[in-house]
Protein backbone atom coordinates (compact mmCIF):
# COMPACT_ATOMS: atom_id res chain seq x y z
CA UNK A 1 0.00 0.00 0.00
CA UNK A 2 3.19 2.28 -0.34
CA UNK A 3 2.37 5.91 -1.83
CA UNK A 4 1.79 5.38 -5.45
CA UNK A 5 1.93 8.31 -7.87
CA UNK A 6 -1.51 9.22 -7.97
CA UNK A 7 -1.48 9.46 -4.03
CA UNK A 8 1.57 11.85 -4.36
CA UNK A 9 0.05 14.03 -6.99
CA UNK A 10 -3.16 14.57 -5.19
CA UNK A 11 -1.05 15.16 -1.52
CA UNK A 12 0.77 18.33 -3.64
CA UNK A 13 -1.89 19.10 -5.07
CA UNK A 14 -3.93 19.39 -2.07
CA UNK A 15 -0.48 21.52 -0.92
CA UNK A 16 -0.47 24.03 -3.75
CA UNK A 17 -4.08 24.41 -3.47
CA UNK A 18 -3.90 25.31 0.07
CA UNK A 19 -1.57 28.00 -0.20
CA UNK A 20 -2.85 31.58 -0.98
CA UNK A 21 0.09 32.54 -3.00
CA UNK A 22 0.06 29.74 -5.49
CA UNK A 23 -3.55 31.07 -6.27
CA UNK A 24 -2.27 34.66 -6.45
CA UNK A 25 0.53 34.25 -8.71
CA UNK A 26 -1.78 32.13 -11.25
CA UNK A 27 -4.01 34.93 -11.42
CA UNK A 28 -1.16 37.44 -11.76
CA UNK A 29 0.39 35.52 -14.75
CA UNK A 30 -3.53 35.57 -16.36
CA UNK A 31 -4.06 39.07 -15.83
CA UNK A 32 -0.33 40.28 -16.38
CA UNK A 33 -0.47 38.49 -19.71
CA UNK A 34 -3.76 39.59 -21.29
CA UNK A 35 -2.81 43.77 -19.83
CA UNK A 36 0.64 43.37 -22.22
CA UNK A 37 -1.64 41.66 -24.95
CA UNK A 38 -4.03 44.72 -24.47
CA UNK A 39 -1.58 47.33 -24.25
CA UNK A 40 0.26 46.13 -27.39
CA UNK A 41 -3.61 46.13 -29.62
CA UNK A 42 -3.76 49.94 -28.15
CA UNK A 43 -0.32 51.14 -28.75
CA UNK A 44 -0.74 49.60 -32.46
CA UNK A 45 -4.21 51.13 -33.11
CA UNK A 46 -3.79 53.76 -35.69
CA UNK A 47 -4.01 57.47 -34.10
CA UNK A 48 -3.05 56.41 -30.25
CA UNK A 49 0.39 57.87 -30.07
CA UNK A 50 -0.12 60.50 -32.03
CA UNK A 51 -2.44 61.75 -29.55
CA UNK A 52 -0.06 60.46 -27.04
CA UNK A 53 2.68 62.54 -28.44
CA UNK A 54 0.86 65.24 -30.16
CA UNK A 55 3.01 63.41 -33.16
CA UNK A 56 1.83 61.68 -36.50
CA UNK A 57 4.23 58.65 -35.77
CA UNK A 58 2.29 55.95 -35.49
CA UNK A 59 3.04 53.35 -37.89
CA UNK A 60 0.19 52.36 -39.91
CA UNK A 61 -1.79 49.08 -40.85
CA UNK A 62 0.11 47.01 -38.03
CA UNK A 63 -3.14 45.71 -36.86
CA UNK A 64 -4.02 44.36 -40.29
CA UNK A 65 -0.49 42.41 -40.23
CA UNK A 66 -1.25 38.69 -39.01
CA UNK A 67 2.16 38.54 -37.74
CA UNK A 68 1.97 41.43 -34.83
CA UNK A 69 -1.47 39.82 -34.33
CA UNK A 70 0.30 36.59 -33.82
CA UNK A 71 2.90 38.36 -31.57
CA UNK A 72 0.33 39.76 -29.54
CA UNK A 73 -1.50 36.62 -28.81
CA UNK A 74 2.29 35.36 -28.19
CA UNK A 75 1.90 37.76 -24.94
CA UNK A 76 1.40 34.31 -23.09
CA UNK A 77 4.52 33.51 -23.04
CA UNK A 78 4.58 36.33 -20.29
CA UNK A 79 3.13 34.02 -17.98
CA UNK A 80 6.51 31.67 -17.78
CA UNK A 81 7.79 34.12 -15.50
CA UNK A 82 5.25 33.19 -12.92
CA UNK A 83 5.07 29.84 -13.64
CA UNK A 84 8.68 29.65 -12.59
CA UNK A 85 7.80 31.42 -9.14
CA UNK A 86 5.16 29.29 -8.31
CA UNK A 87 7.57 26.33 -9.15
CA UNK A 88 9.80 27.74 -6.77
CA UNK A 89 7.47 28.94 -3.86
CA UNK A 90 5.86 25.28 -3.82
CA UNK A 91 9.43 23.87 -3.04
CA UNK A 92 11.02 26.76 -1.24
CA UNK A 93 7.48 27.24 1.41
CA UNK A 94 7.93 23.49 2.03
CA UNK A 95 11.32 24.56 3.63
CA UNK A 96 10.66 28.27 5.21
CA UNK A 97 7.56 26.47 6.87
CA UNK A 98 9.06 23.41 8.14
CA UNK A 99 6.16 21.52 6.38
CA UNK A 100 8.99 19.98 4.91
CA UNK A 101 9.24 17.60 7.99
CA UNK A 102 5.31 16.44 7.70
CA UNK A 103 6.34 15.64 3.85
CA UNK A 104 9.21 13.72 4.64
CA UNK A 105 7.40 12.19 7.59
CA UNK A 106 4.78 11.09 4.73
CA UNK A 107 7.04 10.14 2.28
CA UNK A 108 10.57 8.88 3.27
CA UNK A 109 12.06 8.62 0.41
CA UNK A 110 12.81 12.68 -0.44
CA UNK A 111 13.27 12.21 -4.50
CA UNK A 112 9.79 10.78 -4.87
CA UNK A 113 8.84 14.26 -3.21
CA UNK A 114 10.65 16.00 -5.68
CA UNK A 115 9.21 14.13 -8.58
CA UNK A 116 5.62 14.55 -7.76
CA UNK A 117 6.12 18.40 -7.21
CA UNK A 118 7.50 18.36 -10.91
CA UNK A 119 4.81 16.09 -12.49
CA UNK A 120 2.46 18.39 -10.58
CA UNK A 121 3.83 21.64 -11.86
CA UNK A 122 3.97 20.05 -15.21
CA UNK A 123 0.30 19.87 -14.96
CA UNK A 124 0.07 23.57 -13.72
CA UNK A 125 1.90 24.48 -16.34
CA UNK A 126 -0.82 23.43 -18.69
CA UNK A 127 -3.87 24.96 -16.63
CA UNK A 128 -2.04 28.11 -16.26
CA UNK A 129 -1.06 28.43 -20.46
CA UNK A 130 -4.78 27.25 -21.31
CA UNK A 131 -6.39 29.85 -19.47
CA UNK A 132 -3.91 32.88 -19.89
CA UNK A 133 -4.27 32.07 -23.58
CA UNK A 134 -8.51 32.18 -22.77
CA UNK A 135 -7.95 35.67 -21.37
CA UNK A 136 -5.09 36.92 -24.05
CA UNK A 137 -7.42 35.97 -26.53
CA UNK A 138 -10.58 37.35 -25.06
CA UNK A 139 -8.84 40.28 -24.53
CA UNK A 140 -7.70 40.86 -27.77
CA UNK A 141 -11.66 40.17 -29.29
CA UNK A 142 -12.70 42.91 -27.12
CA UNK A 143 -9.62 45.35 -27.89
CA UNK A 144 -9.67 44.81 -31.33
CA UNK A 145 -13.46 45.75 -32.06
CA UNK A 146 -12.92 49.23 -32.85
CA UNK A 147 -10.22 48.70 -35.21
CA UNK A 148 -9.40 47.47 -38.27
CA UNK A 149 -7.27 44.24 -38.00
CA UNK A 150 -6.07 41.18 -39.55
CA UNK A 151 -8.34 37.81 -38.43
CA UNK A 152 -7.48 36.02 -35.72
CA UNK A 153 -6.77 32.67 -37.25
CA UNK A 154 -6.79 29.20 -35.58
CA UNK A 155 -3.81 28.47 -36.79
CA UNK A 156 -2.32 31.50 -35.28
CA UNK A 157 -4.03 30.21 -31.99
CA UNK A 158 -2.97 26.68 -32.33
CA UNK A 159 0.76 27.60 -32.85
CA UNK A 160 0.69 29.68 -29.85
CA UNK A 161 -1.40 27.80 -28.04
CA UNK A 162 1.26 24.79 -28.35
CA UNK A 163 4.28 27.34 -27.85
CA UNK A 164 3.00 28.24 -24.58
CA UNK A 165 1.89 25.13 -23.38
CA UNK A 166 5.19 23.55 -23.91
CA UNK A 167 7.00 27.18 -22.49
CA UNK A 168 5.00 26.90 -19.34
CA UNK A 169 5.60 23.31 -18.39
CA UNK A 170 9.13 23.13 -18.76
CA UNK A 171 9.48 26.80 -16.81
CA UNK A 172 6.97 25.30 -13.79
CA UNK A 173 9.08 22.28 -13.61
CA UNK A 174 12.23 24.14 -13.96
CA UNK A 175 11.43 26.50 -11.20
CA UNK A 176 10.34 23.24 -8.76
CA UNK A 177 14.01 22.25 -9.33
CA UNK A 178 15.48 25.76 -8.54
CA UNK A 179 13.72 25.88 -5.59
CA UNK A 180 14.84 22.34 -4.12
CA UNK A 181 18.41 23.71 -5.59
CA UNK A 182 18.34 26.88 -3.41
CA UNK A 183 15.68 25.88 -0.63
CA UNK A 184 16.32 29.71 1.18
CA UNK A 185 13.04 31.01 -0.56
CA UNK A 186 13.95 34.75 -0.78
CA UNK A 187 17.67 33.47 -2.04
CA UNK A 188 15.77 31.73 -5.22
CA UNK A 189 13.43 34.61 -6.16
CA UNK A 190 16.31 36.67 -5.71
CA UNK A 191 18.24 34.75 -7.69
CA UNK A 192 15.68 33.51 -10.55
CA UNK A 193 14.88 37.14 -11.01
CA UNK A 194 18.47 38.51 -10.89
CA UNK A 195 19.05 35.83 -13.43
CA UNK A 196 15.97 36.30 -15.99
CA UNK A 197 15.79 40.08 -15.89
CA UNK A 198 19.58 40.85 -15.47
CA UNK A 199 22.25 38.35 -16.19
CA UNK A 200 20.77 36.35 -18.91
CA UNK A 201 19.62 39.06 -21.38
CA UNK A 202 23.64 40.54 -20.67
CA UNK A 203 25.24 37.12 -21.26
CA UNK A 204 22.79 36.56 -24.31
CA UNK A 205 23.75 40.22 -25.91
CA UNK A 206 27.33 39.44 -25.29
CA UNK A 207 27.85 36.13 -26.20
CA UNK A 208 24.95 34.85 -28.45
CA UNK A 209 26.87 31.77 -28.98
CA UNK A 210 26.48 31.34 -25.35
CA UNK A 211 23.11 33.02 -24.88
CA UNK A 212 21.41 30.15 -27.11
CA UNK A 213 22.28 27.34 -24.46
CA UNK A 214 20.54 29.29 -21.73
CA UNK A 215 17.03 28.36 -20.17
CA UNK A 216 15.92 31.95 -21.52
CA UNK A 217 16.67 30.95 -25.07
CA UNK A 218 16.09 27.65 -24.95
CA UNK A 219 12.18 28.41 -23.64
CA UNK A 220 12.02 31.17 -26.80
CA UNK A 221 13.44 28.01 -29.33
CA UNK A 222 10.78 25.45 -27.49
CA UNK A 223 7.50 27.61 -27.88
CA UNK A 224 8.80 28.77 -31.40
CA UNK A 225 6.70 26.38 -33.09
CA UNK A 226 4.90 26.39 -36.71
CA UNK A 227 4.56 29.70 -38.39
CA UNK A 228 8.00 31.16 -37.73
CA UNK A 229 7.25 34.62 -39.41
CA UNK A 230 8.98 37.35 -40.86
CA UNK A 231 8.01 39.37 -38.20
CA UNK A 232 8.95 37.23 -35.00
CA UNK A 233 12.10 35.91 -37.28
CA UNK A 234 13.19 39.52 -37.05
CA UNK A 235 13.14 39.48 -33.27
CA UNK A 236 14.66 36.37 -32.79
CA UNK A 237 18.19 36.34 -32.83
CA UNK A 238 19.83 33.75 -35.70
CA UNK A 239 21.85 31.62 -33.22
CA UNK A 240 18.58 29.71 -32.28
CA UNK A 241 18.11 26.07 -31.63
CA UNK A 242 15.59 24.66 -33.11
CA UNK A 243 11.78 23.54 -31.23
CA UNK A 244 13.15 20.07 -30.17
CA UNK A 245 16.18 21.54 -28.65
CA UNK A 246 14.81 24.19 -27.07
CA UNK A 247 12.54 21.76 -25.08
CA UNK A 248 15.28 19.07 -24.68
CA UNK A 249 17.74 21.50 -22.88
CA UNK A 250 14.92 22.85 -20.65
CA UNK A 251 14.48 19.38 -19.51
CA UNK A 252 18.14 18.78 -19.08
CA UNK A 253 18.11 21.69 -16.93
CA UNK A 254 15.27 20.48 -15.16
CA UNK A 255 16.80 17.05 -14.64
CA UNK A 256 20.63 18.13 -13.37
CA UNK A 257 18.81 20.57 -11.13
CA UNK A 258 16.91 18.50 -9.64
CA UNK A 259 19.70 15.67 -9.90
CA UNK A 260 22.03 17.64 -7.76
CA UNK A 261 19.47 18.90 -5.40
CA UNK A 262 18.70 15.21 -4.58
CA UNK A 263 22.23 14.64 -3.29
CA UNK A 264 22.56 17.64 -1.52
CA UNK A 265 20.14 19.92 -0.73
CA UNK A 266 17.66 17.78 -0.10
CA UNK A 267 19.35 14.81 1.15
CA UNK A 268 20.82 17.26 4.17
CA UNK A 269 19.63 16.76 8.12
CA UNK A 270 16.21 17.96 9.08
CA UNK A 271 16.93 19.73 12.40
CA UNK B 1 -4.16 -5.31 29.96
CA UNK B 2 -3.64 -8.43 27.93
CA UNK B 3 -7.26 -8.28 27.21
CA UNK B 4 -7.53 -5.09 26.49
CA UNK B 5 -4.34 -5.25 23.73
CA UNK B 6 -5.80 -3.71 20.40
CA UNK B 7 -2.95 -2.22 19.22
CA UNK B 8 0.24 -3.90 17.57
CA UNK B 9 3.14 -1.89 18.69
CA UNK B 10 6.42 -1.96 17.01
CA UNK B 11 9.21 -1.94 19.37
CA UNK B 12 11.70 1.10 19.19
CA UNK B 13 15.52 -0.03 18.95
CA UNK B 14 17.69 2.85 19.16
CA UNK B 15 21.33 0.72 18.68
CA UNK B 16 24.55 2.16 19.15
CA UNK B 17 23.27 5.37 18.10
CA UNK B 18 25.65 8.79 16.78
CA UNK B 19 25.28 11.97 15.37
CA UNK B 20 27.61 14.24 14.56
CA UNK B 21 26.52 17.50 13.12
CA UNK B 22 29.54 18.98 10.65
CA UNK B 23 31.91 16.89 12.05
CA UNK B 24 32.92 18.57 15.52
CA UNK B 25 29.27 18.97 17.84
CA UNK B 26 28.25 15.36 19.06
CA UNK B 27 24.57 15.28 19.51
CA UNK B 28 24.38 11.93 20.29
CA UNK B 29 26.95 9.78 21.45
CA UNK B 30 26.92 5.57 21.42
CA UNK B 31 23.58 5.57 22.72
CA UNK B 32 21.08 2.66 22.79
CA UNK B 33 18.05 1.91 24.35
CA UNK B 34 15.04 -0.19 23.61
CA UNK B 35 11.12 0.65 23.92
CA UNK B 36 8.70 -1.47 24.55
CA UNK B 37 4.85 -1.67 23.76
CA UNK B 38 2.41 -1.29 25.95
CA UNK B 39 4.08 1.06 28.27
CA UNK B 40 4.60 5.17 28.30
CA UNK B 41 8.38 5.81 28.22
CA UNK B 42 9.85 8.85 28.88
CA UNK B 43 12.67 10.44 26.88
CA UNK B 44 14.40 12.71 29.50
CA UNK B 45 17.56 14.85 29.19
CA UNK B 46 18.12 18.45 29.73
CA UNK B 47 17.58 20.66 26.48
CA UNK B 48 20.30 20.51 24.36
CA UNK B 49 21.15 16.87 25.40
CA UNK B 50 20.59 14.97 22.25
CA UNK B 51 16.92 13.97 23.01
CA UNK B 52 15.46 15.90 19.46
CA UNK B 53 18.30 14.73 17.48
CA UNK B 54 17.38 10.91 18.75
CA UNK B 55 13.75 11.28 17.84
CA UNK B 56 14.63 12.73 14.24
CA UNK B 57 17.22 9.80 13.40
CA UNK B 58 13.67 7.64 14.74
CA UNK B 59 11.57 8.96 11.68
CA UNK B 60 14.14 9.18 9.19
CA UNK B 61 14.89 12.78 9.40
CA UNK B 62 18.46 13.23 10.25
CA UNK B 63 21.07 10.33 8.95
CA UNK B 64 22.92 8.98 11.89
CA UNK B 65 26.59 9.04 11.74
CA UNK B 66 27.02 5.43 13.50
CA UNK B 67 25.08 2.93 14.54
CA UNK B 68 20.83 2.46 13.82
CA UNK B 69 17.29 3.68 14.94
CA UNK B 70 14.89 1.69 14.10
CA UNK B 71 11.39 1.28 14.57
CA UNK B 72 9.93 -2.20 14.35
CA UNK B 73 12.87 -3.72 12.89
CA UNK B 74 13.18 -0.82 10.25
CA UNK B 75 14.35 2.15 9.43
CA UNK B 76 11.77 5.05 8.84
CA UNK B 77 12.85 5.43 4.94
CA UNK B 78 12.00 1.86 4.94
CA UNK B 79 8.76 1.40 6.25
CA UNK B 80 6.30 1.37 3.24
CA UNK B 81 3.34 2.83 5.11
CA UNK B 82 5.22 5.17 7.73
CA UNK B 83 2.29 7.62 8.91
CA UNK B 84 0.44 3.63 9.59
CA UNK B 85 3.37 2.76 11.71
CA UNK B 86 4.60 5.96 13.54
CA UNK B 87 3.12 9.01 14.44
CA UNK B 88 5.68 11.76 15.14
CA UNK B 89 5.21 15.03 16.46
CA UNK B 90 8.59 17.24 16.90
CA UNK B 91 8.10 20.90 17.52
CA UNK B 92 5.27 22.39 16.67
CA UNK B 93 6.28 25.04 14.47
CA UNK B 94 5.83 22.58 10.78
CA UNK B 95 2.70 24.60 9.81
CA UNK B 96 2.03 26.85 6.69
CA UNK B 97 0.52 29.69 8.38
CA UNK B 98 -2.05 30.46 5.84
CA UNK B 99 -3.40 27.36 5.70
CA UNK B 100 -6.19 26.05 7.88
CA UNK B 101 -5.86 23.29 10.70
CA UNK B 102 -8.07 21.42 9.09
CA UNK B 103 -6.21 21.34 5.51
CA UNK B 104 -2.77 20.52 7.02
CA UNK B 105 -5.04 17.30 7.90
CA UNK B 106 -6.10 17.02 4.90
CA UNK B 107 -3.20 16.73 2.94
CA UNK B 108 -1.47 14.01 5.70
CA UNK B 109 -4.80 12.19 5.60
CA UNK B 110 -4.22 12.29 1.66
CA UNK B 111 -1.03 11.47 2.45
CA UNK B 112 -1.58 8.09 4.28
CA UNK B 113 -4.39 7.05 2.36
CA UNK B 114 -7.12 7.38 4.52
CA UNK B 115 -10.08 9.25 4.15
CA UNK B 116 -10.41 12.75 4.49
CA UNK B 117 -13.35 12.49 7.30
CA UNK B 118 -10.27 11.15 9.29
CA UNK B 119 -9.04 14.88 9.49
CA UNK B 120 -12.33 15.87 10.87
CA UNK B 121 -12.10 13.06 13.44
CA UNK B 122 -8.85 13.81 15.06
CA UNK B 123 -9.73 17.38 15.25
CA UNK B 124 -12.54 16.90 17.25
CA UNK B 125 -10.74 14.12 19.26
CA UNK B 126 -7.82 16.70 20.48
CA UNK B 127 -10.20 19.28 20.85
CA UNK B 128 -9.96 21.24 17.98
CA UNK B 129 -13.01 21.04 16.00
CA UNK B 130 -13.85 24.63 16.58
CA UNK B 131 -10.82 26.00 15.60
CA UNK B 132 -10.63 23.59 12.09
CA UNK B 133 -11.60 25.75 10.08
CA UNK B 134 -8.59 28.57 11.33
CA UNK B 135 -5.73 29.43 9.76
CA UNK B 136 -2.68 27.91 12.09
CA UNK B 137 -1.47 31.87 12.22
CA UNK B 138 -4.45 32.26 14.48
CA UNK B 139 -3.47 29.09 17.02
CA UNK B 140 -1.47 29.67 20.16
CA UNK B 141 1.65 27.23 21.12
CA UNK B 142 -1.30 24.88 22.73
CA UNK B 143 -3.37 24.90 20.14
CA UNK B 144 -0.20 24.22 17.59
CA UNK B 145 0.60 21.29 19.86
CA UNK B 146 -2.57 19.42 19.88
CA UNK B 147 -2.46 20.03 15.84
CA UNK B 148 0.78 18.19 15.98
CA UNK B 149 -0.75 15.40 17.78
CA UNK B 150 -3.85 14.92 15.72
CA UNK B 151 -1.37 14.96 12.27
CA UNK B 152 0.75 12.26 14.39
CA UNK B 153 -2.64 10.21 14.81
CA UNK B 154 -4.30 10.62 11.34
CA UNK B 155 -2.66 6.71 10.03
CA UNK B 156 -3.90 5.45 13.63
CA UNK B 157 0.04 4.36 14.18
CA UNK B 158 1.04 1.00 16.25
CA UNK B 159 3.91 3.82 17.78
CA UNK B 160 4.10 7.10 18.74
CA UNK B 161 6.90 9.45 19.02
CA UNK B 162 6.44 12.89 20.61
CA UNK B 163 8.90 15.55 21.34
CA UNK B 164 8.22 17.81 24.75
CA UNK B 165 4.07 17.40 24.11
CA UNK B 166 3.23 18.92 27.21
CA UNK B 167 5.29 22.54 26.09
CA UNK B 168 2.18 25.13 25.89
CA UNK B 169 -0.45 22.78 27.12
CA UNK B 170 -2.65 24.58 29.80
CA UNK B 171 -3.24 22.13 32.93
CA UNK B 172 -6.41 20.78 31.39
CA UNK B 173 -4.15 20.03 28.18
CA UNK B 174 -1.86 17.54 30.21
CA UNK B 175 -3.98 16.00 31.92
CA UNK B 176 -5.86 15.31 29.15
CA UNK B 177 -2.40 14.16 27.18
CA UNK B 178 -1.61 11.91 30.08
CA UNK B 179 -5.42 10.50 30.34
CA UNK B 180 -4.88 9.56 26.29
CA UNK B 181 -1.42 8.48 26.33
CA UNK B 182 -2.11 6.03 29.02
CA UNK B 183 -5.02 4.72 27.44
CA UNK B 184 -3.02 4.31 24.30
CA UNK B 185 -0.14 2.12 26.08
CA UNK B 186 -2.56 -0.06 27.71
CA UNK B 187 -4.06 -0.80 24.50
CA UNK B 188 -0.61 -2.20 23.00
CA UNK B 189 0.69 0.60 21.56
CA UNK B 190 4.27 1.96 21.67
CA UNK B 191 4.74 5.72 23.36
CA UNK B 192 7.86 7.64 23.43
CA UNK B 193 7.50 11.09 24.78
CA UNK B 194 10.23 13.22 25.96
CA UNK B 195 10.62 15.69 27.99
CA UNK B 196 13.18 18.23 30.06
CA UNK B 197 11.63 17.68 33.29
CA UNK B 198 11.08 14.67 34.80
CA UNK B 199 7.86 15.80 37.27
CA UNK B 200 6.09 16.80 34.01
CA UNK B 201 5.82 13.52 32.99
CA UNK B 202 6.66 11.47 36.51
CA UNK B 203 2.76 10.34 36.61
CA UNK B 204 2.74 9.59 32.91
CA UNK B 205 5.50 6.88 31.89
CA UNK B 206 6.15 3.90 33.00
CA UNK B 207 9.94 4.04 31.87
CA UNK B 208 12.60 6.23 31.36
CA UNK B 209 15.75 6.73 29.08
CA UNK B 210 17.66 9.20 30.41
CA UNK B 211 20.42 11.19 28.79
CA UNK B 212 23.08 13.82 29.37
CA UNK B 213 25.38 15.56 26.82
CA UNK B 214 23.75 12.74 24.06
CA UNK B 215 25.14 9.84 26.39
CA UNK B 216 22.76 6.85 28.30
CA UNK B 217 22.88 7.89 31.76
CA UNK B 218 19.97 5.21 33.05
CA UNK B 219 17.21 3.34 31.28
CA UNK B 220 14.74 1.02 32.85
CA UNK B 221 11.34 1.28 34.75
CA UNK B 222 10.26 4.52 36.52
CA UNK B 223 9.53 2.33 39.62
CA UNK B 224 13.19 1.62 39.69
CA UNK B 225 14.00 4.91 39.62
CA UNK B 226 11.77 5.97 43.10
CA UNK B 227 12.96 3.21 44.49
CA UNK B 228 16.39 4.44 44.53
CA UNK B 229 15.33 7.62 45.35
CA UNK B 230 13.01 6.66 48.46
CA UNK B 231 15.75 6.29 50.77
CA UNK B 232 15.55 10.70 51.70
CA UNK B 233 13.07 10.63 54.37
CA UNK B 234 11.70 13.92 55.85
CA UNK B 235 11.25 13.26 59.72
CA UNK B 236 10.07 15.85 62.34
CA UNK B 237 10.35 14.65 65.86
CA UNK B 238 10.55 17.10 69.26
CA UNK B 239 13.01 13.93 69.82
CA UNK B 240 15.00 14.78 66.81
CA UNK B 241 18.51 14.74 68.72
CA UNK B 242 18.57 11.69 70.03
CA UNK B 243 16.40 10.32 66.84
CA UNK B 244 19.09 11.27 65.25
CA UNK B 245 21.54 9.81 67.12
CA UNK B 246 19.86 6.50 66.41
CA UNK B 247 19.37 7.06 63.06
CA UNK B 248 23.48 7.84 62.26
CA UNK B 249 24.22 4.56 64.41
CA UNK B 250 21.40 2.42 62.00
CA UNK B 251 23.95 3.66 59.34
CA UNK B 252 21.92 6.77 57.75
CA UNK B 253 23.23 10.36 56.97
CA UNK B 254 21.31 13.59 59.07
CA UNK B 255 20.29 16.49 57.47
CA UNK B 256 18.89 19.37 59.65
CA UNK B 257 16.97 22.03 57.84
CA UNK B 258 15.59 25.11 58.10
CA UNK B 259 11.91 24.58 59.02
CA UNK B 260 13.30 22.40 61.67
CA UNK B 261 12.74 19.56 60.43
CA UNK B 262 15.44 16.91 59.16
CA UNK B 263 16.68 15.02 56.01
CA UNK B 264 17.51 11.54 56.38
CA UNK B 265 19.38 9.82 53.53
CA UNK B 266 19.47 6.42 53.15
CA UNK B 267 16.87 4.65 55.01
CA UNK B 268 13.25 4.23 53.78
CA UNK B 269 10.33 5.41 55.49
CA UNK B 270 9.93 2.21 56.86
CA UNK B 271 13.38 1.67 58.26
CA UNK B 272 13.12 4.93 59.73
CA UNK B 273 9.65 4.41 60.96
CA UNK B 274 11.04 1.16 62.54
CA UNK B 275 13.59 2.72 64.40
CA UNK B 276 11.09 5.40 65.95
CA UNK B 277 9.16 2.56 67.24
CA UNK B 278 12.39 0.61 68.93
CA UNK B 279 13.90 3.79 70.73
CA UNK B 280 10.15 5.01 71.77
CA UNK B 281 10.21 8.46 69.82
CA UNK B 282 7.51 10.20 69.01
CA UNK B 283 7.17 11.27 64.78
CA UNK B 284 5.26 14.35 64.25
CA UNK B 285 6.32 13.79 60.35
CA UNK B 286 7.55 10.90 58.73
CA UNK B 287 7.39 11.23 54.82
CA UNK B 288 9.37 10.48 51.50
CA UNK B 289 10.76 14.04 50.41
CA UNK B 290 8.11 14.73 47.84
CA UNK B 291 10.65 16.22 45.00
CA UNK B 292 13.48 13.12 45.63
CA UNK B 293 12.70 12.09 42.24
CA UNK B 294 13.36 14.99 40.68
CA UNK B 295 16.11 15.69 42.50
CA UNK B 296 18.00 12.73 41.63
CA UNK B 297 17.05 13.34 37.84
CA UNK B 298 19.44 16.67 38.12
CA UNK B 299 21.94 15.04 39.98
CA UNK B 300 22.13 12.81 36.97
CA UNK B 301 22.17 14.92 34.79
CA UNK B 302 24.67 17.38 35.47
CA UNK B 303 22.50 19.73 38.20
CA UNK B 304 21.16 21.63 35.44
CA UNK B 305 17.54 22.85 36.12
Amino acid sequence: MSAGVGTMLATEWRKTATTKLAWVLAIIAIGYSSLQAGMLVLLAAPGILDRLAGTATTPTGMLTNPDYLTSTLGQVSTASTFVLLMGIVAMTGEYRHMTITSTYLASPRRSRVLVAKMLLFAAIGVAVAVLTMIAVTITLMVALIPFDHAPLTADMWLSVLLGSVIGLVLYAVLGVSIGALIPNQVAAIVTALLWMLLLEPLIGLTFPKVGMWLPGDALKAAMDVGLRSEFSGQLVSADTLPVWGGILLLIGYAAVFGAIASRTTLSRDIT
Amino acid sequence: MGAMTLVDGPTIEVDSLTKRFRRSVTAVDDLSFTVQPGRVTGFLGPNGSGKTTTLRCLLGLVRPTQGRALVGGRAYADLADPLHVVGGALEASGFHPGRTGRNHLRIIATAAQVPLSRADDVLEFVGLADAARRRVVEYSLGMRQRLALAAALIGDPGALILDEPANGLDPEGIAWLRTFLRARAAEGATVLVSSHALAEIQQTVDDVVIINRGRLVHAGPLAGLADRSSGRVLVRSPEADRLMSALRDAGAQTEPRADGSWLVIGLSPAEVGHQAHVGGFELHQLSAEPDALERMFLDMTGGAA
